[in-house]
């Protein structure tokens, strides 16, 4: 098939290019990120892209994650691997419990309530202290690297590990849409009430679709509490840091497209990274100010994404080669 | 509907797209090659410059600033033959990982001796991370206990744990009250649902336990708080005789603000941040009159030392200020010792030893003692009170530059 | 005592509340979008009051009306430049444009200004009136008495001025107020323009109480949402009950809950309307 051979050069090259990088570098680290925020970005396009839900809390699931594997770890000494899988049933029950209340609302309400529920989750973190270490946050211990116990000296493997994070979260969410569920989900987007008279099941389509992306969001957060090693509930909680980011990754990218997440993140993370390295000192806010008029341009100027742009290219070029 | 695909539109899109790829996959190699092969001594610089604590994150720069151009003017440093000190200042922001992210670029972008940074805990509990794992001492005057209680090597604080300055904010209150002739029996706490207020709520509670005072009233408030009636209305029904509130600038105009509108005239103690800054005579006027706060370090411990910096900036030395400017000091003097600008020699020389001398005797004891832990143990935490524009060490009495008024 | 106490404050902070949310309602009943900068047009309206008192010496109560007109003129730009071109698109594109505009208010406020909190003394900040056991701020007061003044001066120009009705007729029936001859885009730049202004008129008066720096808006957007939520979005009658009702809950959950936990109490509401009465108090279904 045509769109074979992009994924598979994408795939070769993100094997390839870890490999040229100084281990203990500062480029690991942005690809590293970049990865695992195209993997949430991918991960929350399941509800945004598939089920036109736009989610401003998706941090609530990854905040959980991260908090669940690493309190197993402080607690109970168990492998951040066993504890990303708790993280990730913690996180498919919470996305249940939300989706419960809001899944008849529209577009801005929908926004709002998953707002209000990302503050609740980061609220919760700061105040139970005795759980989660309150505002003062939670250190990853440091145990002697081994794969099993998900610790590394280097931050290679990391990369790795969130490239096929991002593979796995792909692929899950390419099988959804072109599947029987991803077109109970276009039904349901384009009229849910005809979609209710053919017998669809809103209902459940939307709760099975909420649950996934947050137990994926959520054993995400993992992945980031083993990179950074430190956190806050204001990092792994935090609507700008994360609930915001994550969207607008998706959205820049082409929201709804498999592509979409990951060229955002190839776009926005090193960009923003590289405006903070020659703007940061000499004018705080700069490189914020300029990624926000980035933004405002970008939605204007191409609202469904690079994505629609790239395709039309590819369409005028195949239109080019016919006889 | 805009976007729609005019040719122009489309090739502007994708060659913006392909520049930028090309940009970021060049970034690396044209940072690199500016690496240049001056004999300057790198030391880092992370602070946060933008975000609610932009303000104390530009009076540590400017700190450390006033130092390493006194330091070049005289010639650099002579033991490397003259170098000078380079400066790489960067923001830290207000996220953890972005601080986290910033120090490893730092790292990679050129040979740093030394990263000093980054005021708020969290930013710099990240930093140390990244330091601590690429074997480069990071000197700090954040204060959360955790900072020295991970068993890093590579960690150095120069004033004392937040538990230590919340204890000492209420026994030396206690002492004051007492040689004014009050017993003081009920404490109301007040703190932000910070990292630092929760620190030191924790260090106040453990002085009024050992010292049999009742705690009547202990209340955490959402940081950004907007208006804090309700918690004075709590207060003043407390029955405390005296209120230790731990905040930042706005919380802490809000709160004395509206126990002035609610009558209440118990004295208040404040937790160092926003209470021992310019802005909080400013905003205050008169009442900032004889307010007290512990402070980890004070400009009129070394005034020789200090006025320079109020020449230079305007304002006085605020203590994040001087407590960086004396990090950056210490870097060099171990420097000197090492005779080296690498980063493990320099460690090396950090850790475990003894500094005087220079900007160090802005210091409580005039000397810097960094202990296994990387605590710096001759740090006394000091009470002040405001003066009209100033603030005055009033406690304890062997530092003390005027003595305490306590009005109950 | 303490219960009346807590009431009293609640009403009177509540009143200001209304008058910041407002113009959050206004956007969305004339125009269907949740502008999630409106938070940032509070910080603008109080830099212009700050600047008014640092310069001209003006107390921010009157310069509020400037704070209104500075704001009012960058929402017209804003709306017409920008907004207008998402009115059509797909509901991701609103909200991120909204989002992108407050990134760059934020940030631009934070390169002219500087990082600096700065607050204003007037002579009454520290004063509260007596009413027997109870205490009345005065600046609560004041900023609550020119809140009043707003909503009445809102009220009057919805109910009885041209503008007005033609403003109220697009948000019912665009196409069909086009036909009766009014400038659609027009209403919306109006719509926007005021909306905006009224919240900067609302900072302008919270200023004898709250520290200004770029980040300040950040401290009122869950309290806006939560107001205009409860009230019903698009209902300016709304926003007014939303306002005292949140000022009112956010005092009394200080008498029965950690003080901590203020603003949980206030999302949990703020969910519990939106998965009840979506429509709010006051405001009818759509």
């Amino acid at each position: 098939m045509k769109g074979r051979s992009a994924p598979c050069l994408f795939i070769v090259a993100a094997v390839l290019v870890p490999l040229l990088l100084d281990p203990r570098g500062y480029w690991i680290r942005v690809l590293t990120i970049t990865l695992l925020f195209a993997a949430m970005a991918q991960a929350w396009n399941i509800v945004g892209g598939l089920a036109n839900q736009i989610s401003l809390g998706h941090a609530a699931f990854f905040g959980i994650g991260a908090y669940t594997s690493t309190v197993l770890l402080l607690k109970f000494g168990i492998s951040p691997w066993l504890g990303m899988f708790a993280g990730g049933a913690l996180g498919g029950l919470a996305a249940f419990v939300i989706a419960i209340p809001t899944m008849r609302l529209q577009g801005h309400y929908f926004a709002l309530a998953t707002l209000a529920f990302g503050e609740v989750m980061r609220v919760i973190a700061n105040v139970w202290t005795s759980l989660t270490g309150g505002p003062g946050g939670l250190s990853v211990p440091f145990v002697p690297p081994s794969f099993l116990a998900y610790s590394f000296k280097l931050l290679r493997p990391h990369a790795y590990i969130a490239l096929a994070a991002l593979i796995v979260v792909t692929v899950i969410f390419q099988a959804i849409r072109r599947g029987a569920m991803g077109y109970r989900l276009r039904a349901i987007r384009q009229n849910a009430d005809a979609a209710e008279v053919i017998g669809i099941d809103t209902t459940r389509v939307k709760l099975f679709a909420a649950v996934i992306s947050g137990a994926l969001m959520a054993m995400l957060g993992t992945l980031y509490a083993q990179v950074a090693v430190f956190f806050d509930p204001d990092t792994v909680f935090g609507i700008a840091s994360i609930s915001i980011r994550v969207a607008l990754i998706a959205i820049i990218g082409g929201v709804g497209t498999a592509a979409g997440p990951i060229l955002g993140a190839f776009f926005i993370i090193p960009l923003e990274e590289i405006m903070n390295g020659l703007l940061s000192s000499r004018a705080a806010g700069l490189s914020q100010l300029v990624f926000g008029v980035i933004l405002i341009a970008v939605i204007l100027w191409q609202p469904r994404g690079f994505i629609t742009a790239l395709n039309s290219l590819r369409a005028r070029l195949s239109r080019k080669g016919a006889p | 509907m805009p976007g729609s695909n005019s040719q122009g539109k489309v090739f502007l899109d994708r060659r913006a797209v392909l520049l930028g790829t090309a940009a970021c996959l060049a970034a690396p190699y044209v940072i690199s090659s500016a690496r240049a092969a001056t004999p300057a001594v790198n030391v880092g610089v992370i602070m946060p410059l933008s975000g609610p604590n932009a303000q104390f994150g530009i009076n540590s720069r400017n700190g450390v600033e006033l130092v390493a151009d006194e330091i070049n003017s005289a010639g650099g440093i002579a033991e490397l033959g003259g170098a000078k000190i380079n400066l790489v200042v960067a923001d830290a922001t207000s996220t953890p990982t972005t601080a986290g992210t910033t120090a490893q670029r730092l790292i990679a972008q050129q040979d740093i001796t030394a990263v000093l940074g980054a005021f708020a805990s969290s930013l710099t509990l990240a930093i140390s991370e990244v330091t601590e794992r690429r074997d480069i001492p990071l000197l700090t005057m954040s204060f959360a206990d955790q900072i020295t209680g991970r068993g890093y090597r590579n960690i150095f604080q120069v004033v004392a744990k937040a538990s230590v300055i919340g204890k000492a904010q209420f026994e030396y209150t206690a002492a004051i009250a007492q040689a004014a002739g009050a017993k003081i029996e009920k404490i109301a706490i007040m703190y932000e649902d910070t990292a630092y207020g929760t620190a030191q709520a924790n260090g106040l509670r453990a002085g009024a336990k050992a010292a049999n005072v009742e705690v009547v009233m202990d209340d955490a408030y959402p940081l950004g708080i907007t208006d804090t009636t309700p918690l004075i209305n709590k207060l003043r029904v407390s029955g405390a005789q005296a209120v230790f509130p731990v905040s930042y600038l706005s919380d802490s105009l809000l709160i004395i603000r509206t126990m002035r509108q609610q009558r209440v005239t118990i004295p208040a103690i404040g937790g160092a941040a926003g209470y021992v800054i310019p802005d909080f005579e400013k905003g205050l006027g008169e009442f900032a009159e004889n307010v007290l706060s512990i402070d980890t370090s004070n400009y009129d411990l070394a005034p020789e030392l200090t006025d320079r910096f109020r020449k230079r900036f305007g304002y006085f030395m605020v203590h994040e200020a001087l407590e960086h400017a004396v990090c950056l000091e210490i870097v060099v003097q171990a420097i000197k010792k090492a005779k080296s600008a690498k980063a493990e020699e320099v460690a090396a020389a950090l850790r475990g030893a003894k500094f005087t001398g220079g900007w160090v005797n802005g210091m409580t004891g005039g000397a810097v003692q960094f202990d296994q832990t990387g605590l710096n143990v001759l740090s006394v935490p000091l009470m002040v009170q405001w003066r009209g524009k100033d603030i005055v060490t009033v406690w304890p009495k062997e530092i003390a530059k005027s003595a305490p008024v306590w009005r109950s | 005592m303490s219960l009346l106490q807590a009431i009293i404050d609640g009403l009177l902070i509540g009143g200001v509340y209304a008058v910041i949310s407002i113009g959050l309602t206004l956007v969305y009943g004339v125009m269907g979008i949740v502008n999630f900068a409106q938070a940032e047009f509070l910080t603008i309206g109080m830099f212009v009051a700050w600047f008014a008192w640092a310069f001209l010496g003006l107390d921010p109560v009157i310069a509020a009306p400037l704070s209104f007109a500075v704001a009012f003129a960058i929402g017209w730009v804003v709306q017409g430049q920008l907004i207008a071109r998402v009115l059509n698109a797909p509901s991701v594109a609103q909200i991120f444009l909204t989002v992108g505009i407050l990134i760059v208010i934020e940030n631009g406020s934070l390169l002219l200004f500087g990082s600096q909190f700065r607050s204003v003394t007037t002579a009454y900040q520290t004063v509260s009136l007596s009413l027997g056991p109870l205490f009345i701020s005065v600046p609560y007061l004041i900023a609550f008495s020119m809140s009043l003044v707003c909503g009445v001066a809102l009220w009057w120009f919805m109910r009885a001025s041209w503008f007005g009705r033609a403003m109220r007729a697009t948000a019912q029936n665009p196409a069909a107020a086009r036909l009766m001859g009014i400038d659609a885009g027009l209403m919306y730049r109006m719509a926007f323009a005021l909306g905006v202004g009224l919240t900067a008129f609302g900072g302008a008066v919270i200023l004898p109480y709250v520290t200004v720096f770029p980040g300040v808006g950040g401290q009122f957007v869950v309290l806006m949402f939560t107001v205009v939520v409860l009230g019903g979005l698009g209902s300016v009658a709304g926003a007014v009950v939303g306002g005292l009702a949140v000022g009112v809950i956010q005092s009394l959950s200080a008498l029965f809950f950690p003080i901590q936990l203020q603003n949980l109490v206030l999302f949990i509401v703020f969910i519990l309307v939106l998965a009840v009465r979506p429509q709010g108090l006051v405001g009818a279904s759509r």
